[in-house]
This record gives structure tokens, sequence and C-alpha cells, in this order.
């Protein structure tokens, strides 16, 4: 009985340690959304609209990140696509 | 300058209600004119936490719709002169409380209180917003636990933005309560330490208040634990206000008490 309380005991240990890893990431991004404008989403599909309109990229080519800085906030586009080599 | 403090969480049941109890009568009886108002709405049980379930007679409710005085809603605590409070409504339409009503039973406590609690409801939707609205301060109660501490993040993002001094560009000061601390875990690392969440939500710590068998007791009784001057849980809150009121006190109950010598040779229960 002992033995295999001692067991779980040093399975759990330092389980302090993943719950303050997890919420720390957690927390970054729930920060991050909260100082997102409303508009954000909107935005990003239109720009995904626009952006599939000229060229062959798949949802998964395009991607939008919201950056806040201190004075000024910053959106940064990436967009790949295959090109058609003859 | 009455003090308008909000008691939130954002999670549910992590004693924002036995904290505003305590935190209420010990402003008391270190002679504050207190008045704690349950903000939660169809749930109330600030007033059997207070021991005056039973003479409730009107509610906060009543008073913004006009239909009682503000004096006849008030209950006088039992035990401490200065104390009363003003008990939520058990109506299932959480949509009666406004916030002009708010505002105005507010201001006309202003008057003649040092100290309004706010007992707000769990959640972060419009109750608990509305019970954070007027604060000047905040009391952000947390459990040493992932979801809560994630939740009182949250809590503090609304305290930043959703609240009148927020509108007004002005801050609403914000301290940390842990309660149900339990240095034993901590100490194997089964536990967040206070440390860890005091960093993670980088506001500074009011309190931490041990798990105790004395807060159920406590509630059992309808006597805040406070009063329970023995105890680990009442001295741990009585501390929180001495540090509220901008005293120094060294946390207590935030440490495992060394065993002697021969229990940790022999009797090695951990
Ligand atoms: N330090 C403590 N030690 C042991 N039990 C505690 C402690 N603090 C609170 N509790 C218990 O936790 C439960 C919830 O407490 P309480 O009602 O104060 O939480 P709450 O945050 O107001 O809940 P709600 O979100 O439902 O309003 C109660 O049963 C209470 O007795
Ligand atoms: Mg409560």
């Amino acid at each position: 009985m002992k033995r295999l309380r001692e067991f779980f005991q040093k399975e759990n240990d330092h389980s302090a340690d993943v719950a303050r890893e997890r919420l720390k990431m957690m927390i970054s991004q729930d920060r991050m959304q909260r100082s997102q404008p409303d508009f954000l989403p909107r935005l990003q599909s239109e720009l995904v609209e626009v952006i599939k309109r000229y060229t062959q990229s798949e949802q998964s080519d395009i991607q939008i990140s919201y950056h806040s800085l201190p004075q000024r906030a910053q959106i940064e586009l990436n967009v790949s696509w295959p090109r058609n080599t003859p | 300058m009455a003090r308008v403090v909000v008691v939130t969480s954002g999670k549910g049941g992590v004693g924002k209600t036995t904290s505003c109890a305590s935190i209420g009568t010990a402003l008391a009886m270190q002679g504050y004119r207190t008045v704690l108002i349950d903000f939660d709405v169809g749930l109330r049980n600030l007033d059997l936490v207070m021991g005056c379930e039973r003479r409730v007679v009107y509610d906060l409710i009543n008073v913004t719709t006009g239909e009682a005085k503000l004096s006849q809603a008030l209950i006088k605590d039992k035990r401490l002169d200065g104390l009363y409070m003003l008990p939520a409504s058990q109506t299932r339409d959480k949509d009666a409380l406004t916030y002009e009503g708010v505002g105005e039973v507010i201001d006309a406590l202003k008057e003649e209180f040092d100290f309004i609690i706010c007992d707000s409801p769990a959640g972060i939707e419009r109750g608990a917003i509305l019970a954070m609205y007027y604060a000047d301060e905040a009391i952000v109660v947390s459990n040493p636990e992932v979801s809560s501490v994630r939740d009182s993040d949250r809590i503090i993002g609304l305290l930043d933005s959703k609240t009148r001094r927020a509108e007004e560009g002005e801050t609403v000061k914000a301290q940390l309560l842990i309660t149900r601390y339990d240095p034993e875990r901590v100490e194997h690392s089964d536990m967040m330490s206070m440390q860890d969440i005091e960093e993670i939500l980088a506001i500074p710590v009011v309190g931490v208040i041990p798990e105790s068998p004395a807060v159920l007791r406590a509630s059992n009784q309808g006597i805040p634990v406070v009063h329970d001057t023995p105890s680990d849980a009442g001295q741990a809150y009585s501390d929180t206000v001495a540090r509220f009121l901008g005293e120094e006190k060294p946390m207590r109950f935030v440490e495992l008490e060394r065993k002697g010598l021969f229990s940790r040779m022999f009797g090695g229960r951990r």
C-alpha cells in the first residue's frame, strides 16, 4: 500500500511546475486576445478572401498575426503559394 | 472618504463570500463603519455566512426600485456596532438590477460608511461587472489552481476596462487574496506557491488564507471565521485586513510547520 502511494507521489511530483507553465502560456494568450481590436476577425477574413482571389494560396498558407506594441499596433502577414513551374 | 471595494474572482466557489464576511467583520472590529452588499442575485448567501438570514425582509433590488427605503433593507450585525449588510434578491430575473440603481444606492451608502464591500457573483458576465463597476479597489480571490488563477487574470482585465474608474481613465487598485492554501502540498510541489501566483498575476498579495476546517465550522454557525480568533484562518483574515489598512505584516501559515526531529525520523507520515 505504502509503495503504491509512493509511486503515485513520484508520478505527481512537481505537478505545480506543470501548472505554472501551463498557466503562463494560457494567460499570455488570453492577454493577447484581450488587447486585440474587435474588427480583427473581419479584417482577417477579408484579407484571406482578397489573397485567395489573386494567388493559389490555401487557408494554411496565409498567416496573420497581431502584435500590440506600446505605441502602435501591427499585423504581420505571411503568404505563400505554389508556383506553377512549367 | 468612503472606499468601495469589490471582492471578485471569476471562478465560483473560491471563497469570495467567506472572505467578504470576515474582511467586513474585521474592519468593523477596528471601528470602521462597514456595509457588505451581496450582488449574487438569485443565489444570495452572504446573509447565511453572516448568520442574519432570518432577519432579511427587503433586498438590494427592492431598494433600487423604490419598494423599500435603504434604511429598511440594511440589516445591522448582531455582534458588532457599525457593521451592516444589504442582502441580494432571490429573484430569478438577474436584469432587475441596473447600473443606475446600484449607483444611487452606493452614493447613498458613501454618506454613512467608511467601507462598502461588494460580494461579487461568480463569472465574468453582467452580474460580476455590475458588482465591480463602482469599485475604487478590488480584492481578487484566487485558489492555487490553474482554472482559478486564469479566471483571476480575466477579472483583472475587466477591472482595467469595464469599471467606471477605467472609463474615466483611472485605475482600480487590485490586490490578491489567495485562499485554501495548503503549505504541505506547496512544499511537495503539488500546489502552486504564493510566489508563483503573485508572479503570474502581477498584483500584490494582500493575504493568504490556509485551507482550514475552521471555515466550514464558522459557516455552519453563521459566524464569520475571523471571530474564531484562535483559528489559523481567523488569524489569517485579521492579518489580511491589517495589511489592507496599510500595516506591514509578515505572511503566516504559508510555511509548513517543521515537525520535531523525533517525528521526522520515526513518524515520517507526509
Ligand atoms: N480557507 C478555506 N478553507 C476551507 N474551506 C473554505 C475556505 N474558504 C472557503 N471555503 C469553503 O469553500 C466553499 C465556497 O466558499 P464561498 O461560498 O465563500 O465561495 P464563493 O467564491 O463566494 O462562491 P460563489 O462563487 O458560489 O459565490 C464554502 O463551502 C466554504 O466553506
Ligand atoms: Mg459567494
